[in-house]
C-alpha cells in the first residue's frame, strides 16, 4: 500500500485537476484509517464499558421493577379473592346461624307449646277422670238408692196387698230377677 | 461548471503536520483534514448523545431517554434475533458501528463533510467486521473456521465448485460492506450536488433574460428534486447505517453458530 501511495502521490500532486475521484488519492487514506480506528477503539471502549451496561442496568431495573408491580399485584389480588372468600363463608356461617336460631326458637316454641297443651291436657284429663268419678259415685250412690227404694217401695206393695211384710231375702231374689 | 460534484469529496488540510514515517504505512502527510473534523464531530455527537442518554437514566423514560433506548434495544434485538444469545456479547461492536457509521451519514448530509464518502473509511469499517469475524472464526473453532466453506450437505462431486464459491463470497465480503457504503454515499451526495448546480445554473440563465427565462420552471424543478432527495438521502443515512449493522451480526453470526445455524 505505501508504494502505491507514493507513486499516486506524484500522479495527482495538483488535486484540483481532474484526476478522478478524490477518494483515491491514497496520500489521504493512512491519516484517516488512523484517526478512524483510533476512534473506533475510544468509542468501542466506551460502548463496551459505560454505555452498553448503564442501559443494561436501566433495563433490568425496569424489568425487575415490572414483574415486582406484577407480582405485588397479583398477591394484592390474591388477598382481595381470599377475603372475599373469607366474606361469603362469613356471611354464609352467619345466614346458617341465623337458620339455625330461627328452627331452634320455632322447635323450642313447639316444644313449650306441646308441654303447655300436655299440661293443660294432663288438668282436663285429671278433671276429667274426677267428674267421672263424681258422675260415677253419684250414680252408683243414685242406683243404690234406687234399690233400697225398689226394695222399701217394694216391701210396701206387698204389706199393702197381702198384709203381711216379705222377708228381705224374697225381696232381694225378686230385685236380682229383676235386674237379671 | 463552478460547482464541481466530486469537488465535496475533496480531503483539504486544515492542520498541516508535515510528513512523518509511520510504521506500517511508511511516509505520510499527518494532517488535521476535513474528514478527521468530521470524524471528531460525528464521536463527540455519539458521546455527547450516549451521555445524555445515559447520565440520569429513569425507570419510566423521558424523551431523549426515549430516544437512545430505542437505537439501543433496536441493535440489541437485531443481534439476539440473528446470532442469538451470544449476541450480547458482539453488541458493543455492532452498536458502535452502527452509530459511527450513522452518526457520519447523518452529519455528511446536513452538517458538514461526508466521512462514509471516503473509499478509506468504508473499507476499513468492511475490514475490521471481517477481521473480527476471522478472530472469532478461530478463537472459537481453531481451524474447524474452515467449516465455514463447506457447508453440510453437498454431494461430494459438487464441493470443490461450492468450497471455490463460498471461498470467493466470504473475501468479497469486507469489498462489499465497503462499496455498498461508499457507493450509497457517493451516488447520493454527487446528485444532490448536481441537482443544486442546476439550480443556480438555470438561475443564472433565468437572470440574462428574454429566452433564458424558461430557465426557472427548471430551476424550481431541480430545487424540488434536491429537496426530494435530501429526504431520501435521510432514509438512506440511516438504512446503510442498518444495513451495515444487520450484515455485520449475519457474518458474524456464521462463526459465533459454525456448523449449527445454517
Amino acid at each position: 500500500m505505501a508504494e502505491a501511495a507514493e507513486t499516486l502521490t506524484t500522479s495527482t500532486e495538483q488535486p484540483e485537476a481532474s484526476a478522478g475521484l478524490p477518494q483515491f488519492q491514497f496520500q489521504h487514506w493512512a491519516g484517516q484509517i488512523a484517526y478512524l480506528l483510533i476512534l473506533f477503539v475510544i468509542l468501542y471502549v466506551l460502548m463496551l464499558r459505560v454505555f452498553a451496561p448503564r442501559i443494561r442496568r436501566i433495563f433490568d431495573q425496569r424489568e425487575t421493577t415490572i414483574n415486582d408491580a406484577i407480582a405485588s399485584a397479583r398477591q394484592v389480588q390474591a388477598e382481595a379473592a381470599a377475603q372475599a372468600e373469607a366474606a361469603r363463608t362469613a356471611l354464609a356461617g352467619a345466614r346458617g346461624k341465623a337458620q339455625k336460631t330461627a328452627s331452634d326458637a320455632k322447635a323450642k316454641a313447639e316444644a313449650e307449646a306441646k308441654a303447655r297443651q300436655a299440661v293443660e291436657e294432663a288438668k282436663l284429663n285429671e278433671r276429667l277422670a274426677v267428674a267421672e268419678t263424681e258422675i260415677r259415685a253419684a250414680r252408683d250412690s243414685a242406683m243404690a238408692n234406687v234399690n233400697t227404694v225398689a226394695t222399701e217401695t217394694a216391701q210396701a206393695i206387698i204389706e199393702k196387698l197381702t198384709g203381711k211384710a216379705a222377708s228381705n231375702d224374697q225381696l232381694d231374689a225378686a230385685l236380682a230377677k229383676l235386674q237379671g | 461548471m463552478a460547482a464541481d460534484p466530486i469537488h465535496q469529496f475533496q480531503i483539504t488540510k486544515l492542520v498541516d503536520f508535515g510528513q512523518v514515517t509511520l510504521p506500517l504505512f511508511g511516509k505520510t502527510d499527518l494532517a488535521f483534514t476535513n474528514s478527521h473534523l468530521a470524524m471528531t464531530i460525528a464521536f463527540v455527537l455519539i458521546v455527547g448523545f450516549l451521555t445524555i442518554v445515559t447520565s440520569n437514566m429513569q425507570v419510566v423514560p423521558g424523551r431523549t431517554q426515549a430516544v437512545g433506548e430505542q437505537l439501543f434495544s433496536m441493535i440489541d434485538n437485531l443481534g439476539e434475533s440473528i446470532i442469538g444469545h451470544e449476541g450480547k456479547k458482539l453488541f458493543p461492536f455492532v452498536f458502535t458501528i452502527f452509530s459511527f457509521i450513522l452518526a457520519m451519514n447523518i452529519i455528511g448530509l446536513l452538517l458538514t463533510f461526508t466521512v462514509t464518502s471516503q473509499l478509506a473509511v468504508t473499507a476499513t469499517f468492511g475490514l475490521m467486521t471481517i477481521a473480527l469475524v476471522i478472530i472469532i472464526g478461530f478463537a472459537k473453532h481453531g481451524l474447524g473456521f474452515f467449516k465455514l466453506f463447506v457447508p453440510s450437505g453437498v454431494p461430494i462431486v459438487l464441493l470443490p465448485v461450492i468450497v471455490l464459491i463460498e471461498f470467493v463470497s466470504f473475501l468479497l465480503r469486507p469489498v462489499t460492506l465497503a462499496l455498498r457504503l461508499f457507493g450509497n454515499m457517493l451516488g447520493g451526495h454527487v446528485a444532490l450536488k448536481v441537482f443544486a448546480g442546476f439550480v443556480v445554473a438555470l438561475g443564472a440563465l433565468a437572470a440574462g433574460g428574454g429566452i433564458g427565462l424558461l430557465g426557472i420552471p427548471g430551476a424550481a424543478l431541480s430545487l424540488s428534486m434536491v429537496v426530494a432527495l435530501t429526504a431520501l438521502e435521510c432514509l438512506v443515512a440511516f438504512l446503510q447505517a442498518f444495513v451495515f449493522a444487520v450484515l455485520t451480526c449475519i457474518y458474524l453470526n456464521d462463526v459465533v453458530n459454525l456448523g449449527h445455524g445454517h
